[in-house]
């Protein structure tokens, strides 16, 4: 099974046009929760079919990639075997979630994967905003240790377009809570919309991708909080729709600080640090956002503490 | 050839949508920049900043915070802020209504809002750096 007998996600894709159609409809005649913007939506849907064309560009590098490995692989895992499939499905969902845990904790990741949060909107069309970039910053690369250990090729390309596929029914803001036992195992509309928050709380939280017990396993792992909704977009929001910027600017921004590095701590600092890194300190990371957040929540409490009476 | 159709065919699918989501009208009810809730904006945004003056637009709102000033400006139906020296602020001028003040950021290159009294007058910010 060199190659995946169908996509899948092309398989889906009339279905996710019907999805967003029935999601519009419904916040318009039934009032459910979920807001469309026509700019937003334009380009959310301008990243995803732009999207294909990049990975088009690119798959020949990555087909060329996977060729090799599994030409060197170590073993044969029999595609038609029951277990390789639930070996599979686990392996390549901890492989997402690493994926993901880098695109938001390492700048040179997050510049490919940043244009998916850049909505202020939290809908099925958000689901679409898809990388242009993302083969060119390498993070393919990421699973080609299943195809070396044996996986074969087709059938991690039937199990990474399962997991993109899951991921698209839970960028709604329409359901709420799914029954607990659900909301224990698998990533769910709740625990993705706390992932597109940018509320400190919920910065850098929940990267699962079908299970979300990696993130309760790794402590990435925050539940949705009634008394803070969610607020979407990135710590600095955008300033218009344009793709190209949605595409580019944190590639942008990565090129000019750069230019003004001194050294090669700057450089790499500016590669591969965290995200709003720098190296006097003096612009903010996800992780001084949460700890001034942390300080502020304990502060108030101790407050509340005190003014309690007989306190 | 195969690829080409299915491009094409997703690229009418966008359209549609996009005017479908257009027709239906349910946008956010983004913020209103009264100075109670533009005070409550720029605390999130600019935590760390104390502001000691503010002037009001129907579409954002401008702060000044020692050297810098800080801008709150509506994209679509939320809105982005930006931060930039309090003298380019200064410096920039309205045309047709509107205020573009230049960040020198990529993400957001200017920070448009409609505040046509701008500058401040000596009297304003005397005001506001008492």
């Amino acid at each position: 099974m060199m190659k995946a007998p169908f996509d899948v996600v092309t398989l889906a894709t009339p279905f996710f046009v019907l999805l967003v159609i029935l999601e519009i409809l419904a916040a318009r005649f039934l009032h459910t929760r979920g807001a469309y913007e026509a700019k937003d939506t334009a380009a959310s849907l301008g990243m995803g079919l732009g999207s294909t064309v990049a990975g088009l560009l690119i798959g020949g590098v990555t087909a060329a990639a996977t060729l090799f490995t599994w030409e060197h692989r170590a073993f044969t895992i029999p595609y038609t075997a029951w277990w390789a499939w639930v070996a599979l499905f686990l392996l390549e969902d901890f492989t997402y979630y690493v994926f993901h845990r880098v695109s938001h904790e390492r700048r040179f990741w997050w510049a490919a994967h940043v244009n998916h949060h850049t909505s202020q909107h939290y809908n099925l069309s958000t689901a679409l905003r898809q990388t242009w970039t993302g083969g060119v910053a390498g993070t393919w690369l990421l699973w080609l240790p299943l195809v070396f250990f044996g996986f074969p090729p087709g059938m991690v390309a039937v199990q990474k377009g399962i997991s993109l596929v899951y991921q698209f029914w839970i960028h709604t803001e329409a359901i709420g809570r799914l029954p607990k036992p659900i909301e224990f195992i698998f990533n769910t509309p709740s625990h993705h919309r706390v992932h597109h928050a940018r509320n400190p709380r919920y910065l850098d939280r929940n990267y699962a991708g079908i299970l979300i017990i990696w993130d309760r396993l790794f402590g990435t792992f925050e539940e949705e909080s009634a008394e803070e909704p969610c607020r979407y977009g990135i710590v600095k929001n955008l300033g218009d729709f344009n793709i190209v910027r949605v595409a580019f600017h944190e590639w942008i921004g990565i090129g000019k600080d750069l230019i003004s590095a001194r050294s090669i701590r700057e450089v790499i600092g500016y590669v591969f640090g965290p995200p709003g890194w720098s190296p006097d300190g003096s612009r903010e990371t996800s992780s001084v956002i949460k700890a001034r957040w942390r300080a502020s929540v304990a502060q108030q409490g101790q407050g509340e503490a005190a003014d309690r009476p007989g306190a | 050839m195969t690829f080409l159709y299915i491009f094409a065919g997703s690229a009418v699918a966008v359209a549609l949508l996009v005017a479908l989501a257009a027709w239906a009208g349910t946008p956010y009810q983004g913020p209103d920049f009264t100075e109670t809730e533009a005070r409550r904006l720029f605390a999130e945004e600019f935590p760390t900043e104390p502001i000691i003056g503010l002037w009001l637009a129907a579409d954002g709102a401008v702060a000044r915070a020692g050297d810098r000033a800080l801008v709150l400006f509506r994209v679509g139906d939320g809105y982005a802020s930006r931060s930039a020296p309090w003298s380019a602020a200064l410096a920039a001028r309205p045309e047709k209504g509107r205020l573009a003040i230049p960040t020198g950021d990529f993400a957001a290159p200017k920070a448009r809002i409609s505040l046509a009294a701008w500058p401040p007058d000596d009297a304003a910010l005397g005001e506001a750096c008492a």
